[in-house]
């Protein structure tokens, strides 16, 4: 043959070639590419385990958004019935002091008023017997002694007093 | 003069005195060859002379012992690695399993861009391809020896520098793109890949054009004691570097895409209805 081509040779070459192809495509090639392959896989796996529960973080989020807006809209309102319950309260109470207040007043003038009558009555009947004993003084002795007289015992009971 | 200098000094003049012995053996005139650079070439291309017995069965050229002895290698390595490296493999690689994941990466990537609708099996193919031939040209960096049936020795080649490994390599790559083309689009893959006929003869003989060169510099530089001695440095190790990358790539390439094309299943083309005159 030419350029001493060996047709048995070529044949050993392709012989030596086909076993190391099974061997290193058996024992390196497909084990390596298989365990990429899962890799690949759980790494996909993974992304789309986070994917999913970053969807589920940000619905939770959104939820827990929505919460915190009722709860301070809640806040608001309740603020807002308090401050009306307190103004409506303390309404109520300064009507109530001013009515009890009016009324203690009330009953101190009328008091006032029923004492002062009593006191004026009083003095009209203390005044109205004394010019009943003086006009029985007068009509008595009818003498000018017995008006001074008179005016004496008028002063009486102050010196009485004054003893 | 501190301890540290001292060795320095030391080493430099040992070196220098090294080298010139080495100088002086070299430059004797004994140690020349016995064949001429002319039996030496022609025995690089044709091997004619010098044959290695296998098993005491046949004599075969020395580029087929480097075969047996590479895929023997390889085979070794990727059975070790299999038992006790793979079944460790973890989710964030080491270094040696980054490099792995790495080069098998690289050859399914290569095969999905030139082979997109089949690219599982070629994948394989070309990976390994691509490291025997880079591995084997590699081999011959070796410089390990054999006694030929004549007696005297014989250094290793690279298996692809033999015209027969070379053919084998053309051939296989060549029935893998037709067979490919035959089982994934049917007879028509195969007619498309038995077009390119020329391809086994292309492909071996560009494989063992490419290697045989890088033998015969080698050879070239080796022969003569004067340019031996600094030069196999570039030529030895640069070169073949260079041309075990190339050829490697160059080889895969090329079956990958033809693989691609003869497997791929074209869609049929519609019949278009032959519009009638309308005045007819």
């Amino acid at each position: 043959m030419p350029l001493n081509i060996d047709l048995q040779q070529v044949l050993l070459h392709m012989l030596n070639f086909t076993i190391l192809f099974f061997a290193l495509y058996f024992l390196l090639y497909k084990p390596i590419k298989k365990f990429n392959s899962k890799r690949a896989d759980y790494f996909k796996e993974m992304e789309a385990k986070s994917g999913g529960m970053l969807e589920e973080a940000n619905k939770i989020k959104d939820e827990y958004e929505a919460k915190m807006a009722k709860a301070d809209e809640e806040i608001e309102k309740m603020k807002e019935s308090a401050a009306d319950e307190a103004s409506k309260k303390s309404e109520k109470i300064i009507t109530n002091a001013k009515q009890e207040a009016n009324s203690i007043i009330l009953q101190a003038k009328t008091r006032a008023n029923k004492e002062k009558k009593a006191i004026l009555s009083s003095a009209n009947k203390e005044i109205r017997d004394l010019a009943e004993q003086a006009a029985e003084k007068i009509v008595m002795e009818g003498t000018l002694e017995s008006y001074e007289s008179f005016l004496d015992s008028v002063d009486i009971p102050e010196s009485e007093e004054n003893e | 003069m501190s301890k540290k200098r001292k060795i320095v000094s030391l080493t430099i003049f040992f070196a220098i005195v090294a080298l010139l012995i080495i100088g002086i053996v070299l430059t004797n005139g004994k140690a020349a060859n016995e064949e001429t650079i002319k039996e030496v070439m022609r025995d690089a291309v044709l091997h004619e002379n010098n044959k290695i017995n296998l098993f005491g069965v046949i004599e075969v050229n020395p580029g087929l012992i480097s075969a047996f002895i590479v895929s023997g290698a390889l085979i070794i390595f990727a059975l070790i690695v299999r038992i006790f490296v793979i079944p460790k493999f973890t989710l964030v690689p080491g270094k040696f399993q980054y490099g792995l994941e790495k080069t098998v990466g690289l050859f399914s990537s290569i095969s999905e861009e030139n082979s997109p609708h089949k690219s599982y099996f070629i994948g394989g193919y070309i990976f390994v391809a691509g490291i025997y031939i880079f591995i084997s040209t590699l081999f011959e960096l070796l410089g390990l020896q054999a006694i030929t049936t004549t007696g005297s020795h014989v250094i290793l080649p690279a298996p692809l520098s033999d015209i027969n490994g070379a053919i084998a390599m053309g051939v296989l790559s060549y029935g893998v793109i037709l067979f490919g083309g035959l089982i994934n689009a049917g007879p028509k893959g195969m007619l498309n890949a038995l077009k390119d006929f020329s391809l086994p003869i292309s492909m071996s003989f560009r494989l063992f054009g490419a290697l045989l060169s890088g033998a015969l510099v080698t050879e070239l530089v080796y022969y003569y004691q004067l340019t031996s001695i600094l030069l196999p440095i570039i030529v030895g190790i640069l070169f073949t570097l260079l041309h075990a990358f190339i050829q490697a790539y160059v080889l895969i390439t090329l079956v990958s895409i033809f693989y691609g094309e003869s497997s791929e299943r074209k869609p049929k083309k519609q019949k278009t209805k032959k519009r009638g005159k309308i005045n007819e």
